[in-house]
C-alpha cells in the first residue's frame, strides 16, 4: 500500500490523499477484477472436474477450447437477467445480502500475502483478520434467508448459522498450532519461517492433523460437500440463495469460489510452504515465481475440495455438528498442545530428533 | 426419534416456538416426480406428515376400459414409465388369462430376458437418484452410463428405448436378431464390474451409511400390514417374491436365482439402507437369471398364432374377470379385468406396488429430520406416475 501510494507519489506527482485513494482504487479495481477471474476460472475447472469423473466432458463448444468461455457466457447471462425480488421478501435485506456476504470474503484477500511484498495490507493479525471478516459472511446468508421470506431460505440460513458457529472454533483452534510454532499472526511470517524450517506441516507429527483439521472446517465454511448442508440442493431446493436469480444469485457464487480459495490458499501458506518450494530456490524472482508457486499449491488444494465434493455424499444436520464438537475441536485442542510441549522440549517429529 | 430427543431434551417450557408447515413439492428436487408431502416441523425435526398424490393422474383405468384389449398395453407402459416391460408383462398376462391362451415358448423366455434387463434399469435408476437424494451426484452418471446400455439393448427388438410395447397379450411384437443374446451376456459381463464399482463409491461409503442406517426403520409387522411389496416388504426381512413364490411366467420355477432380504447390515433390519441394499444385489440377481434364460431361448414362434389373428379383428374374450399379478422392480404390479364380452373390459383395475409403499411414508416421517425425510421418500423408490396412474 505504501509502495504503491509512493509509485503515485512519485510518477503521477499527486500527493497526499490523492495519492492513498488512487492507490485504494488501483488496489480494489485488481483485486476485484482478480477475483472474477479466478472465480470464472474456478468454476469452468469445477464443472470440467466434476464432468471428468462422472464420465462426461462437461462444457466443450463455448468459445473454443474446451469450453473455456463457458464461465463468461454464464457471467454475461447473469448480468442481463431481470432483476427479481419476491413480492413478500423484505427487500432491504434481500438487497443487501449479497453484498454482506461479498465483503466479508473480498475484505479477507486484502490481508492475503501473494509473493513477497505483494500485499494489500500487511496486517500484524493478519491471520485473525482474515478469519474474523470471513465469518461476516455468515450475517449475510442469515440476512438472504430471512429477507427471502421462504421457508427453504430460512432454514437455510438457520443452518448456515449452526454450520459456522460448530467450524469457526475447530477451524480456528487447529490454526493455534502453526501459530504457536511461528510465533506470529502476520501471514508474511509463515512463509519466512518456512522458508529457513521447511514446511510446518512436516514439522510435527500435531501439524499434519491441525492441517487436516482445517481442511476439513474450512469445507464447512466454504459451504462446500459433505458440508453442503446450507444449500442441500435434495433437501432445500437452493437452501439460503433459493429466491435469488441474476446477479445478486451471482454474487453467493462468487463469494463461495473466493472463499474455497482463501481457505485452499491458507493451507498452502501456513502449513505447506507458501510461496517457497523444498530444494528449489525462487529467491532469484521472489514475486512472480512466489506467485506461481502459491498458487500452484491453491490450485492443488481448490481441487481436492472439488473431488471432495463431487464424491462424498452429504452429512445429516446432527452429524454435521457432532463432527464438529465431537470429532473435530477435541482433536484440535490435542493438537495445539501437543505442539506446545513439543515447542516448548524443542523436539521435532521425533522427540530425540530435535528440532 | 433419536435426533428428536437429542433436540427437546432441555429445552425449557418457556420458550415459545411455532410450528412450521413446510411444503415438500409438488415442485422439489427430491420427490421423485410430482409427489407433494405437507409437512409439520418442529426446527428441523417432522412431527407429522402428510402425502398429497393426484398431481399426475390420467384417468389410466378409465382409459382402460374404453380402448381394447390390445390398445391399452402402450397406456400401461407410462405408469411405472421407468419398468414398462414388467408392467406390459402384467396387463399381457391379465388378458392371456382371460382369453384362455398362453405365450409360445421361445415368447416366454425373451419375456424373462427382457423384464429382467428392464428391472436392472429400473433399479439403476433408483440407485443414482438415491444417491442425489443423500447429496452425491457422481453415482447417478454413473448408474445412466449402464441404464444407456439396457436401453440400446431393449431398443433393438422393440424399436424404442423407455416406452417399449413391447410384451404383449400372446407374446411379444418382434424377434430378436441374431446377434442380441450374445451382446446381452456382454452386458452382463461389464454390469458385473461396474456394480463392483458403485459400491466402492456409494455403497460403503461411510457418510451414506450413516445417512441411510438406522433411518426410516419400517419393521417386518407393519410392512405386512400396509401391504408393502417389492424391495420396500423384502428390505424389512420378509422373503417374498413372486417369481419364486408364484412364478407368474413358467421359466422363473427353472431358473436359479436368490431372493435378497434385508439384514440389518449396519443398524436396525428395515432402515433405508437394507432396502437400498436389497436393490443393488436384486440387480446382479438378475444378472443371474438373464445369463441363465439366455442359455434356454429355444426357437419357435414369439406370438401365439391365435393371438396374432387377433390383433386384427377385435378380441373379444368371453364373459368373466381375470387378475394377474407380477413382481416389478417396485413390487406387485396386478391387473384385475373383468369381461362381459365386449371390445374392452367394463372393468379395468390395477393394484400399483408404489401406492401401496408409499402409504407408509405418513407414518415413516414423524420424528424424521428433513434430510432423513429425504432419505425415506427416495428408499421407498416411488414412480408417481404409477402411483398417481
Amino acid at each position: 500500500m505504501e509502495a504503491l501510494t509512493r509509485f503515485f507519489g512519485e510518477t503521477l506527482d499527486v500527493h497526499g490523499a490523492a495519492a492513498l485513494s488512487l492507490a485504494y482504487a488501483t488496489c480494489i479495481g485488481s483485486l476485484l477484477g482478480f477475483i472474477t477471474v479466478y472465480a470464472m476460472f474456478a468454476i469452468w475447472m469445477e464443472r470440467k472436474v466434476a464432468a471428468h469423473m462422472q464420465v462426461r466432458f462437461g462444457p466443450m463448444e463455448t468459445g473454443g477450447w474446451h469450453g473455456w468461455a463457458q464461465s463468461v457466457a454464464d457471467a454475461v447471462k447473469l448480468l442481463f437477467k431481470e432483476d427479481l425480488i419476491p413480492a413478500q421478501a423484505n427487500k432491504v435485506l434481500f438487497w443487501i445480502a449479497p453484498a454482506v456476504v461479498f465483503c466479508g470474503v473480498f475484505a479477507g484477500f486484502v490481508a492475503i500475502p501473494f509473493a513477497v511484498g505483494v500485499q494489500i495490507a500487511d496486517v500484524d493479525l493478519g491471520l485473525f483478520f482474515i478469519l474474523a471478516v470471513a465469518s461476516v459472511e455468515v450475517v449475510g446468508v442469515i440476512m438472504a434467508g430471512w429477507a427471502s421470506n421462504s421457508k427453504y431460505a430460512l432454514f437455510g440460513a438457520v443452518r448456515e448459522a449452526a454450520q459456522v458457529v460448530s467450524y469457526e472454533v475447530p477451524a480456528a483452534a487447529a490454526l493455534l498450532a502453526p501459530i504457536l510454532v511461528v510465533g506470529s499472526f502476520r501471514l508474511g511470517d509463515f512463509n519466512a519461517w518456512q522458508e529457513q524450517h521447511g514446511w510446518l506441516v512436516l514439522h510435527n507429527p500435531f501439524l499434519p492433523v491441525a492441517a487436516l483439521i482445517y481442511f476439513i472446517a474450512s469445507l464447512a465454511g466454504c459451504k462446500r460437500a459433505p458440508f453442503d448442508l446450507p444449500e442441500a440442493e435434495s433437501e432445500l431446493v437452493s437452501g439460503f440463495h433459493t429466491e435469488y436469480s441474476g446477479m445478486r444469485f451471482s454474487f453467493f457464487f462468487l463469494e463461495e469460489y473466493a472463499s474455497m480459495f482463501v481457505s485452499s490458499l491458507l493451507v498452502a501458506t501456513l502449513f505447506f510452504g507458501g510461496w517457497t518450494l523444498p530444494f528449489v530456490d525462487v529467491s532469484a524472482a521472489p514475486v512472480p515465481l512466489g506467485i506461481v508457486v502459491l498458487l500452484a499449491k491453491t490450485f492443488v488444494f481448490i481441487f481436492v475440495q472439488m473431488w471432495l465434493r463431487w464424491t462424498l455424499p452429504r452429512l445429516r444436520v446432527d452429524q454435521m455438528m457432532a463432527m464438529g464438537y465431537k470429532y473435530l475441536l477435541p482433536w484440535a485442542f490435542v493438537c495445539v498442545i501437543g505442539t506446545a510441549v513439543f515447542e516448548a522440549l524443542g523436539w521435532g517429529w521425533l522427540p530425540l530428533q530435535g528440532a | 426419534m433419536e435426533a428428536l430427543e437429542l433436540y427437546t431434551t432441555g429445552v425449557k417450557d418457556d420458550v415459545w416456538t411455532e410450528e412450521l408447515k413446510l411444503n415438500l413439492g409438488p415442485q422439489h428436487p427430491s420427490t421423485h416426480g410430482v409427489l407433494r408431502v405437507e409437512l409439520k416441523m418442529d426446527g428441523e425435526i417432522i412431527t407429522a406428515a402428510r402425502s398429497d398424490i393426484g398431481y399426475l393422474h390420467r384417468c389410466a383405468e378409465k382409459i382402460g376400459e374404453n380402448v381394447s384389449y390390445l390398445q391399452f398395453t402402450p397406456y400401461t407402459d407410462r405408469m411405472d414409465y421407468l419398468a414398462a416391460c414388467n408392467n406390459e408383462l402384467a396387463w399381457s398376462l391379465a388378458v392371456e388369462k382371460l382369453v384362455g391362451v398362453e405365450a409360445p415358448e421361445r415368447a416366454q423366455w425373451l419375456r424373462v430376458i427382457v423384464c429382467e434387463l428392464n428391472r436392472i434399469a429400473s433399479h439403476l435408476i433408483a440407485f443414482g437418484t438415491y444417491g442425489i437424494d443423500m447429496g452425491a451426484n457422481t453415482p447417478f452418471f454413473y448408474a445412466f452410463r449402464e441404464r444407456e446400455a439396457v436401453m440400446a439393448l431393449l431398443e433393438r427388438p422393440a424399436g424404442s428405448r423407455m416406452l417399449y410395447n413391447y410384451v404383449r397379450p400372446g407374446g411379444v411384437a418382434h424377434d430378436i436378431d441374431a446377434e442380441w443374446l450374445p451382446d446381452v451376456l456382454r452386458f452382463c459381463d461389464e454390469f458385473e464390474r461396474r456394480w463392483a464399482e458403485y459400491n466402492q463409491l456409494l455403497s460403503t461409503n461411510r457418510i451414506f451409511i450413516a445417512r441411510t442406517a438406522n433411518v426410516g426403520v419400517l419393521p417386518r409387522e407393519m410392512a405386512l400390514a400396509w401391504g408393502c411389496t417389492g424391495p420396500v416388504l423384502r428390505g424389512s426381512g420378509v422373503r417374498w417374491d413372486l417369481r419364486r413364490d408364484v412364478p407368474y411366467l413358467w421359466p422363473y420355477a427353472e431358473l436359479e436365482f436368490d431372493v435378497p432380504v434385508g439384514e440389518g447390515t449396519h443398524g436396525t433390519l428395515g432402515d433405508c439402507w437394507d432396502r437400498y441394499w436389497v436393490r443393488m444385489r436384486e440387480m446382479i440377481e438378475s444378472i443371474r437369471i438373464i445369463r441363465q434364460a439366455c442359455a434356454r431361448v429355444p426357437s419357435g414362434d414369439f406370438m401365439d398364432k391365435n393371438m396374432a389373428r387377433a390383433y386384427k379383428t377385435p378380441l373379444k374374450p368371453a364373459k368373466g374377470e381375470a387378475y394377474m399379478r407380477c413382481e416389478n422392480p417396485r413390487g406387485e404390479l396386478g391387473f384385475y379385468l373383468v369381461s362381459e364380452g365386449g371390445a374392452s373390459p367394463i372393468r379395468c383395475r390395477a393394484r400399483g406396488p408404489s401406492f401401496c409403499n408409499l402409504s407408509v411414508l405418513e407414518s415413516l416421517l414423524p420424528g424424521c429430520m428433513i434430510a432423513d425425510g429425504v432419505a425415506i421418500i427416495g428408499s421407498l423408490d416411488i414412480v408417481l406416475g404409477e402411483v398417481d396412474r
